[in-house]
């Protein structure tokens, strides 16, 4: 059966509008603030989940996993992959798409690839606006797949309404998930590939780890592949998400504005580096020429407090 | 020349029931190393599939691997599908093993490039630079 053109004209819109948000400026601006109107006039309360952990741990399988049970209940789901663009040719290799299913004639579906481009962060500085023209777009549930730095990655954590991190058999140390990092920002901990060896003893000493601080995330053992534990843990993901309202949208407009003053701050600090400008101040300084106090504004246009 | 302000997004398809994806595989790495944004689908792709996923992600470029010898039939319905879902200014290209007789045909079908084996990396770069929509 051949894709019904008029199905896909709503996804392209859609798409189109994520392409547009990539590119920041009042026009962007304007199309995320018509995007939260609508979503207000409709009342949507989309449920954002992030997922993240290690290269490896099965993100992409998982978050096609939740989907499909997601879907099969009737809601509209979405993906946001991430991934990682080059520093050096600022390309980027966009591969989730190969662990999730096409449903090229579903409207419920939608699933788009984003490359992290200039943020030099895990998290691109669009993921949060693209956020809001898919919930705008009628998405109830929609998953924002990071590249896993594993630790100390919280910008997924202010976007998300309930982060989840995925940690595959070998993960997880006692003494690395008492760290400090992402660990203690996640609501839940999803052990994969249930169905290979180690995975319940990577459960065991998550739970251990895990089990000495206060405020404990959920752990929950899965398999994405076989399908294991993949109602419970959405079952788990959607009491987590329960009764935040208009708060998700908040909380989505907060982190759309952290990206864009550190999208700011990434551009200032790209132009300083390949102007020489960065290099000639700090030569300056070692040479007792300019005072540290003061280059950063100097430098970045941003402001010091009057204590630093 | 306008600058660009966003890479060019390509996406790497193999449709068609093929299981050799090392050429697309080499080429979205490589594309990736010139500057590209490459979405890599995987193996054994529907032309609705395709379509679908060129549309979710606005890409100015579908490039397309077959070795099978199916090109004849799957790459002319690929742009007649892009065309009706109203991508008709994506770029579609071709790449494995196509017969030199096979080309005018496609090229009337609309396929913009068709690379042989031996093409390089930069040869498929500079043309998808000079003939992917401007934006």
């Amino acid at each position: 059966m051949p894709v019904d053109a008029k199905h896909l004209a709503a996804r392209r819109e859609l798409a189109q509008g994520i392409s547009a948000v990539e590119r920041p400026g009042p026009a962007a601006n304007q199309r995320i603030q018509d995007a939260l109107a609508a979503s207000a006039a409709d009342a949507r309360n989309a449920l954002v989940v992030g997922l993240t952990g290690a290269p490896g741990a099965g993100k992409s399988s998982l978050a096609a996993a939740l989907a499909d049970v997601a879907r099969a209940g009737g809601r509209r789901v979405a993906i946001l992959a991430i991934d990682p663009s080059s520093h050096e040719s600022g390309g980027a290799l966009l591969g989730d798409r190969v662990r999730i299913d096409e449903h090229p004639d579903d409207d419920g579906r939608f699933t788009r690839s984003i490359a992290t481009r200039g943020s030099g962060r895990s998290l691109a500085h669009v993921a949060a606006a693209a956020t809001i023209l898919v919930e705008a777009a009628g998405f109830d549930l929609i998953f924002v797949e990071t590249v896993g730095a594993g630790q100390a990655e919280i910008g997924i954590a202010r976007l998300a309404d309930v982060l989840l991190v995925v940690e595959g058999p070998e993960g997880g140390d006692e003494v690395q998930a008492m760290k400090a990092g992402i660990l203690e920002v996640a609501d839940i901990v999803a052990v994969n590939k249930s169905d290979r060896p180690g995975a319940q003893a990577a459960f065991d000493r998550l739970r251990t780890g895990l089990a000495l601080g206060a405020g404990a995330p959920e752990l929950v053992l899965v398999s994405a592949t076989v399908g294991a534990g993949i109602s419970e843990l959405l079952a788990t993901i959607d009491e987590v998400g329960a009764g935040r309202g208009v708060r998700g949208r908040i909380r989505r407009v907060e982190a759309h504005l952290v990206a864009a003053a550190e999208s700011h701050v990434d551009a200032q600090v790209r132009e300083a580096t390949a102007s020489g400008a960065l290099t000639t101040r700090a030569e300056q300084i070692v040479a007792g020429e300019q005072p540290l106090t003061g280059s950063i504004t100097a430098l970045f246009g941003i402001s010091e407090s009057p204590d630093a | 020349m306008a600058e660009r302000t966003s890479p060019i997004r390509v996406l790497i398809a193999k449709p068609g029931l093929d299981g050799h994806d090392r050429g697309a595989k080499v080429l979205a790495r490589g594309l990736r190393d010139e500057g590209f944004e490459v979405i890599y689908t995987g193996l054994r792709r529907t032309v609705d599939a395709i379509v679908a996923a060129a549309i979710e992600e606005d890409v100015d470029v579908v490039g397309c691997s077959i070795l099978s010898g199916a090109h004849a039939t799957l790459l002319p319905k690929l742009v007649s599908s892009l065309r009706a879902s109203g991508a008709s200014d994506v770029l579609v290209v071709a790449g494995g093993i196509i017969p030199e007789a096979d080309r005018p045909e496609l090229e009337q079908a609309g396929i913009s490039g068709i690379f042989g084996p031996g093409t390089t990396i930069a040869e498929v770069a500079t043309f998808l630079r000079a003939n992917a929509r401007r934006r």
